[in-house]
C-alpha cells in the first residue's frame, strides 16, 4: 500500500467502500465455520458444543490467553517471513526451513556459552545468530532463484525437509543430551532463557515480534528501499528498464524474510521450548504463510491474522481434550478459512 | 551387484507413488495450473485406500476411492484458482492443510490397524529376464497400472482432442475460447486429473508399500513429484525416469543399512531433496523456458494481488 | 432478369455503450460476396468494437445483422464462425507452441482421436488450393509473421468462411509482404468470398478495396463508397474531422560532433530466444540529429534500442552514449539517455502504482526525503512536466494499469521526454496514439533534436519516418541493409532493403 494514495475522503465514504469488504470477509469466515461445524457433527461431536468449548478454553480463561500472546509471536515473524519477500513478488514457503535454522544457530551459540557467558550477552549472541542462520537459509534460495532462474517456492519448500533432517541429525547424534530419553539436546541454563514480561508469562519475544512488525511495515512504506521492492514485486522489467538493482533487491527481501523466520526460531527456542526436539516449530511457517495470505500481505493486518491463527492453535488443544478430536483437525478450519479468503474477499478480473 | 538390484527394485517400488503424483502434475501443469496440494491429494489418498482397505478388505476398492479423494481434494484448488482466480502456490498449500486435517480427523482410528494389501506377483515370463525382470516385472499390480498408465496419458495428451485442448489452455487460454471450448472447464479437468493420479500414488504408498498409515506419512513426496515435472520438462515420458531415479535414491538408505553399512540416515534422507534442487538449477534457465506459456506467467507473476 | 445478389453481411443501426461511453452509434454495413470492403478510421474510432459485434463478443445494444439474407445473432464466436463469419486477428490467436497443423485441428471438428497425417494432408491441399503456401508439420513460433498471418487466413478457410474479416493486417508487414497479402486477398475476392479489411493506411484502401466505410467516433462518416471518388485529403479529413496538414520536419544539416549523441561499434547481441539478433552492428547518432530505423518486425530493432539504453549487454563491441560506455542501464541513464519501450503496458507499468509513483520510475535517483521520497517534488515537477509537454496525461492519482494503452503511452513520453536528455531511444512511439496525439509526440521528438539531443526511432510507419527523419537506417536479419539520407528517401526501395536485405 503506497502512502501517496492515502485517502483523504470522508469518513462516511471510506466506510462505504468498506462496507463491501466487511460483507466479504464475514461470509468467507461464517462459510468456512460451517463447513468445520458439518464436518465435525459427521464424527459425532455436537459442532455447537465444540465452539462453545473452544471459545470459552480459548478467550475465557486468562491462562489461555497468555497461552495466545507466547503463540503469536513466532506467526507474526514467520509471517513477516513471507511478507517481505511478496512485496517483491516472491513467494516464501521456506519459513518451515528458516525457523529450524534459526533455531539451531541459536542453539549451537548457546549450547557453546550459556554456562559462561552472562545471560544478556548469550540472548544477544543467539539473536544475531538465528537471524543469520535463517537468512542464510532463504538466501540459498535467493541465489538459485537470482543464478539459475529456478523458482523459489519450490526451491524454499524443498529446503524445509533438508532442514529438518538437519535438525533429526543434530539432536539424533552429535547433540543428543541423553541416549535413554526421547533425542533432544540439553536445556538452555536459565540465565539465558529469555526473560517474562513481568507477572504475565509472556516472555519478551513478543516484544521483539512486535518492534518487527512496525519496524517491517514502516521500511516497507516510508522508506525507498520498500518503494524498489513494490516497483520489483509489481513488474521486474519496469523495475530493470529504471536501472534498479533487481537481483539485489530480490535477494535483500528473501534474506531479510528469512532473517525474520530465523529470529522467530530463536525466540521460540529460548522462550519456550528451551530445547531443540523433534518436532521444534512444527508447521509454524507453514501458519506464518496462512497468516501472511489471510493478512494480504500487509503488516498491519498481520498483527490480526496472528492472533486469529494463535487462538485456533490454542483451541486445537482444547479440541483434543474436551471433544476427543485430534488437534491436527484444526487445520482443517485453518485451511478452510484461507480457501475463503483467497477465493471470496478480494475484486479481481480473471480470464475464464 | 545384488546391491544394484536391491536399489534398482526398491526404486521402482518406492518411485512408484511419485510417479503417480508426477504424471497427475504433468497433465495439470500442461494446463497451466501448479497444484502445490498434490502432497495433500497424496496424503489424502493414502489415508483413504488405508481405510477402505481396513473395512472391505479390498485393495482395488481402496485405491479406487484413494483416487476420488485425491481427485476431490484437487478440485477444491482448481475451483480456487480457475474460477475464483486465486495465488496457485497458497491455494496449492490450503488444500494441503485441508488434507493434513481430514486425514487427521479421519485416519486416526485407524492408525495401526492391520489390512490387506496388495500382493506382489511375478509377471510369467517377462519376470524371468536377467536384472529387468526381477526389478520390473515382480512387483505389485499398482506398478503395473503404471506402466500402462504413463503411456496412455502420453498418448492422450499428444495426440487426441483432450490433449490438445489441455495443452492449448496451458500455452493460450484465449485460444480456447475463440473456437468455443471454454478453458475454465479444460483446466479444471485436468487439475482434478492430476488429483486423481496423486490419489492412487498416495493408494500405493499405504497399501502397496509400507502397509501402514500414519499422519503426515507422505513427507515431501508430493512436493518432488511437482519438482520432478519441471525438471522432466513436462514431458510424461520423462517423469517416468524421473520418478523412478528418486526412488532410487530413496532405497538407497535402507539397501546400504541392510547390508551393514553405517550411513547416516539423515544424509541419506536428505538425498532426494537436494538431488532435486541440484538437477534444478543445472537445467536452470533452458527448463524454464521450455515451459508451458501461461505456466511460465505463473512462474514469474507477483503473488502481490492476493 | 438477373437475380439481385444478397449481401454476405448486412448490418444496421449498432449501437454499443461501454458505461458512458459510447463507442458505435447507428453504424451501418453492407459486404456483397465477391467484394473487398475497407473499414478505415483512426484509433479508437470503433472499428474494434463493431468488429467483435459481428463476430458475436459482444453484443450489440441496438442494432440487427443479416448473414446472406437471413438474420444472425451470433452469441458467441463460435456461433459466428458457425454462420460463416472468420476473422484474423490482429494479435494473431495462434499458440506459438504447438503446430501449423494442431493449430488449425483447433478449429475444426475432428473427433476424439485425431490423425494428424490426416489432418496435415487436409491443411496442405487447402493451403494450395488458396495458394497461401503454409507448412503443416511448423511449429507456429517458428514462422515469420507474415506466414503466421497466412496459416490463420487458412484456419479461417478451413472452417468454410465465407466473409473474412482482416484486423489491420498489415501493421507489421513489409511492404512486398503487404503486396503478397494482397494478393492472396484478391484471390480470395475472385473466389466469391467477401472480405472486409480493417485498415487506417489508405494507400492499401485504394490498392485493393472495391468500396470503404470510414468511422469516426463510434459513428459511420462515410458509408460504402468507393474509394476512387474521393481524394486522400477528402478521405483523411472523413477520419480526423480536420485535416492534419503533414508535419513538415525543418531539416538543419547535421553537424558532426565531437562527441555522437550514440556510437554501436560493431555490436552483436543475442536476442530472448538464444538467437542472434544483432550481428556486428554499427550505428552513430550526432547530437540534433533524428536516425529513423525501419524494418519488418523482429530484424533487431528491439534488441538495438535495447542495446543504445543498456538494458541489454552486447557479446561483442562497443555502446558509447554521449561519449561514455555504457554497460548497463545505470550506465546509459548517466550518459543522458532516455527511452520510450515499444510495449509500455508490459515493460512500465507496475501494477498497483499510480501515475505519479511511476513519475520517479525514469532511471534517475529516487528524489530523496529523508529515507523516504519526496513525492511533494515530484508532484510539482510532474504537474510542471505534463503543462510543458501538452500531452495532458491522466490525474496523478490514478493507477496507471487501469487506464488505456494510449494514456500509457502518454504518461511514459511525458516521463521520458521531459528530460534533458542526450539520447533518446524512441520505439514505435506513435504507437496507441490518435492522430492528435501523434503528431504532439512527433513535435516533441523533433524539439529534442531540435535542443541537441540525438534521437533514434523506430517505427512501423514509413511515412512517419520519411517525414521526420534526417536519415533512415534498414534493419533485416540483425544487420543494417542500408542507410538512406533524407533526400534520397524512396518507399520500393526502403521496402527491398527491409525484405530482402542488402542484396537487393
Amino acid at each position: 500500500m503506497s502512502e501517496v494514495t492515502t485517502a483523504s475522503a470522508p469518513i462516511r465514504d471510506r466506510l462505504a467502500a468498506a462496507w463491501p469488504h466487511v460483507v466479504r470477509w464475514g461470509g468467507a469466515i461464517l462459510g468456512a465455520l460451517v463447513i468445520f461445524g458439518a464436518l465435525v457433527a459427521f464424527k459425532g461431536a455436537n459442532p455447537l458444543e465444540v465452539y462453545a468449548d473452544m471459545w470459552t478454553s480459548t478467550f475465557a480463561r486468562p491462562r489461555s490467553l497468555t497461552e495466545i500472546a507466547i503463540r503469536m509471536a513466532p506467526i507474526m515473524l514467520a509471517a513477516l517471513a513471507v511478507v517481505v519477500p511478496a512485496k517483491a513478488g516472491m513467494i516464501n514457503v521456506g519459513g518451515e526451513g528458516q525457523i529450524l535454522l534459526g533455531a539451531i544457530a541459536a542453539a549451537g551459540v548457546a549450547l557453546l556459552v550459556d554456562q559462561t557467558l552472562p545471560g544478556t550477552v548469550t540472548v544477544a549472541l543467539m539473536i544475531v545468530a538465528g537471524m543469520l542462520a535463517g537468512a542464510a537459509w532463504a538466501g540459498i534460495a535467493g541465489l538459485l532463484r537470482i543464478g539459475f532462474n529456478v523458482n523459489e517456492a519450490v526451491t524454499t519448500l524443498l529446503l524445509n525437509f533438508i532442514a529438518l533432517d538437519l535438525l533429526l541429525f543434530l539432536i539424533y547424534q552429535p547433540w543428543r543430551e541423553s541416549a535413554a530419553a526421547q533425542p533432544a539436546t540439553r536445556e538452555l541454563a536459565g540465565a539465558a532463557k529469555l526473560p517474562t514480561l513481568g507477572a504475565t508469562g509472556v516472555h519478551v519475544g513478543l516484544v521483539l515480534a512486535v518492534i518487527a512488525v512496525i519496524a517491517l511495515g514502516w521500511l516497507l512504506v516510508k522508506t525507498r528501499w520498500g518503494f524498489r521492492l513494490q516497483v520489483v514485486g509489481g513488474n521486474a522489467e519496469a523495475a530493470r528498464r529504471s536501472a534498479m538493482p533487481v537481483t539485489w533487491l530480490l535477494l535483500s527481501a528473501l534474506l531479510v524474510g528469512g532473517a525474520l523466520a530465523g529470529l522467530a526460531g530463536m525466540i521460540e527456542f529460548a522462550g519456550v521450548e528451551y530445547k531443540l526436539r523433534s518436532g521444534f516449530g512444527l508447521q509454524l511457517g507453514y501458519i506464518g504463510f496462512l497468516a501472511s495470505w489471510l493478512a494480504r500481505h500487509r503488516t498491519g493486518p498481520v498483527l490480526i491474522s496472528a492472533f486469529a491463527l494463535a487462538a485456533l492453535s490454542v483451541a486445537a488443544d482444547s479440541l483434543q481434550l474436551d471433544s476427543g478430536l485430534p488437534a491436527a483437525t484444526v487445520n482443517i478450519l485453518t485451511a478452510l478459512l484461507l480457501m475463503a479468503v483467497l477465493g471470496w474477499t478480494t475484486i479481481r478480473k480473471r480470464k475464464p | 551387484m545384488s546391491m544394484i538390484l536391491d536399489v534398482a527394485t526398491g526404486g521402482v517400488r518406492g518411485g512408484t507413488s511419485i510417479l503417480y503424483a508426477g504424471v497427475g502434475e504433468t497433465v495439470s501443469e500442461r494446463a497451466g495450473v501448479i497444484n502445490l496440494g498434490t502432497e495433500g491429494s497424496m496424503l489424502g489418498g493414502a489415508c483413504a485406500a488405508y481405510i477402505v482397505a481396513a473395512e472391505t478388505g479390498n485393495p482395488w476398492l481402496g485405491a479406487f476411492v484413494g483416487a476420488l479423494v485425491g481427485a476431490s481434494l484437487a478440485a477444491a484448488h482448481a475451483v480456487l484458482v480457475v474460477r475464483r482466480g486465486a495465488n496457485q502456490f497458497a491455494s496449492g498449500l490450503a488444500v494441503l492443510f485441508l488434507a493434513l486435517g481430514l486425514t487427521s480427523l479421519f485416519g486416526a482410528s485407524y492408525v495401526g490397524e492391520s489390512i490387506t494389501p496388495f500382493q506382489k506377483f511375478a509377471v510369467p515370463g517377462l519376470s524371468s529376464i536377467p536384472f529387468v525382470g526381477p526389478v520390473f516385472f515382480n512387483q505389485d499390480p499398482l506398478v503395473y497400472l503404471a506402466y500402462v498408465a504413463v503411456p496412455l496419458v502420453w498418448y492422450v495428451l499428444f495426440r487426441t482432442r483432450i490433449g490438445l485442448l489441455v495443452r492449448t489452455a496451458g500455452e493460450r487460454t484465449e485460444a480456447l475460447a475463440v473456437h468455443g471450448y471454454k478453458a475454465s472447464t479444460v483446466r479444471m479437468a485436468a487439475v482434478v486429473a492430476g488429483g486423481f493420479f496423486a490419489g492412487i500414488g498416495g493408494a500405493h504408498l499405504s497399501i502397496a508399500y509400507t502397509n501402514t498409515w500414519f499422519e503426515n506419512m507422505v513427507a515431501g513426496r508430493g512436493f518432488i513429484a511437482v519438482a520432478l515435472v519441471i525438471f522432466a520438462s513436462w514431458s510424461p515420458l520423462r517423469v517416468f525416469g524421473g520418478a523412478f531415479l528418486f526412488g532410487a535414491a530413496l532405497a538407497l538408505g535402507p539397501a546400504l543399512q541392510a547390508r551393514g553399512y553405517s550411513v547416516n540416515q539423515f544424509a541419506l534422507h536428505v538425498i532426494p531433496f537436494v538431488l532435486t534442487i541440484v538437477v534444478l538449477a543445472a537445467l536452470g534457465r533452458r527448463t524454464i523456458s521450455s515451459a508451458p506459456a501461461e505456466l511460465k506467467r505463473v512462474f514469474e507473476n507477483a503473488p502481490a494481488d492476493p | 432478369m438477373t437475380p439481385v445478389p444478397t449481401p454476405i453481411l448486412d448490418l444496421g443501426r449498432f449501437t454499443k455503450r461501454f458505461g458512458e461511453v459510447v463507442a458505435n452509434h447507428d453504424v451501418s454495413l453492407r459486404v456483397m460476396p465477391g467484394e473487398v470492403h475497407a473499414l478505415v478510421g483512426e484509433n479508437g474510432a470503433g472499428k474494434s468494437t463493431l468488429l467483435k459485434m459481428i463476430f458475436g463478443v459482444y453484443a450489440p445494444d441496438e442494432g440487427w445483422m443479416l448473414v446472406d439474407g437471413k438474420e444472425a445473432n451470433p452469441g458467441s464466436p463460435a456461433e459466428a464462425r458457425g454462420l460463416g463469419i472468420g476473422m484474423v486477428f490482429q494479435d494473431l490467436r495462434l499458440v506459438p507452441a504447438l503446430t501449423v497443423s494442431e493449430n488449425i485441428a483447433l478449429a475444426l471438428d475432428t473427433g476424439f482421436f485425431m490423425r494428424m497425417d490426416e489432418i496435415a494432408a487436409k491443411v496442405q491441399s487447402a493451403s494450395d488450393e488458396f495458394k497461401l503456401g503454409v507448412d503443416p508439420k511448423a511449429k507456429v513460433q517458428h514462422l515469420s509473421i507474415g506466414e503466421r498471418q497466412r496459416v490463420e487466413i487458412l484456419k479461417v478457410l478451413m472452417t468454410g468462411a465465407r466473409l473474412v474479416i482482416l484486423d489491420e493486417p498489415t501493421s507489421v508487414l513489409a511492404p512486398q509482404e503487404v503486396d503478397a497479402l494482397l494478393g492472396v486477398v484478391r484471390h480470395l475476392r475472385d473466389q466469391g468470398l467477401g472480405i472486409v479489411i480493417v485498415t487506417h493506411k489508405l494507400r492499401e484502401v485504394r490498392a485493393i478495396a472495391d468500396t470503404v466505410t470510414v468511422l469516426r467516433g463510434g459513428e459511420v462518416v462515410l458509408e460504402g463508397v468507393a474509394p476512387s471518388d474521393y481524394t486522400d485529403d477528402e478521405l483523411i479529413e472523413a477520419m480526423v474531422g480536420k485535416a492534419v496538414p503533414p508535419l513538415v520536419a525543418p531539416r538543419d544539416a547535421v553537424v558532426v560532433a565531437e562527441t555522437p549523441a550514440l556510437v554501436l561499434d560493431r555490436v552483436s547481441a543475442l536476442g530472448d530466444r538464444g538467437h542472434v539478433a544483432l550481428k556486428a552492428v554499427s550505428v552513430t547518432i550526432q547530437p540534433g540529429e533524428l536516425v529513423g530505423v525501419a524494418g519488418v518486425a523482429g530484424s533487431g530493432q528491439r534488441e538495438l534500442c535495447e542495446v543504445a539504453s543498456g538494458l541489454r549487454k552486447p557479446t561483442e563491441g562497443t555502446v558509447r552514449v554521449n561519449g561514455e560506455a555504457v554497460e548497463s542501464a545505470h550506465d546509459a541513464v548517466d550518459a543522458g539517455a532516455v527511452s520510450i519501450p515499444e510495449d509500455p503496458v508490459a515493460d512500465s507499468v507496475v501494477s498497483r502504482l499510480t501515475v505519479l509513483e511511476h513519475m520517479v520510475l525514469d532511471g534517475r535517483p529516487l528524489p530523496a526525503r529523508g529515507p523516504g521520497i519526496d513525492w511533494a517534488a515530484v508532484r510539482d515537477s510532474t504537474d510542471a512536466t505534463n503543462e510543458r509537454l501538452g500531452l495532458n496525461i491522466a490525474p496523478r492519482h490514478r493507477l496507471l494499469s487501469e487506464l488505456s494503452g494510449g494514456n500509457i503511452q502518454r504518461v511514459i513520453i511525458t516521463r521520458e521526454l521531459g528530460i534533458d536528455s542526450t539520447l533518446v531511444v524512441a520505439a514505435y512511439p506513435s504507437r496507441g496514439l490518435d492522430a492528435a496525439n501523434v503528431r504532439r509526440t512527433q513535435e516533441l521528438l523533433l524539439a529534442a533534436r531540435d535542443r541537441g539531443a540525438g534521437v533514434l526511432m523506430v517505427s512501423e510507419d514509413l511515412d512517419e519516418l520519411m517525414a521526420l527523419a534526417d536519415r533512415i537506417v534498414v534493419m533485416h536479419d540483425g544487420e543494417i541493409s542500408g542507410e538512406v539520407p533524407a533526400g534520397k528517401f524512396d518507399r520500393k526501395a526502403l521496402g527491398q532493403l527491409m525484405v530482402e536485405g542488402a542484396h537487393a
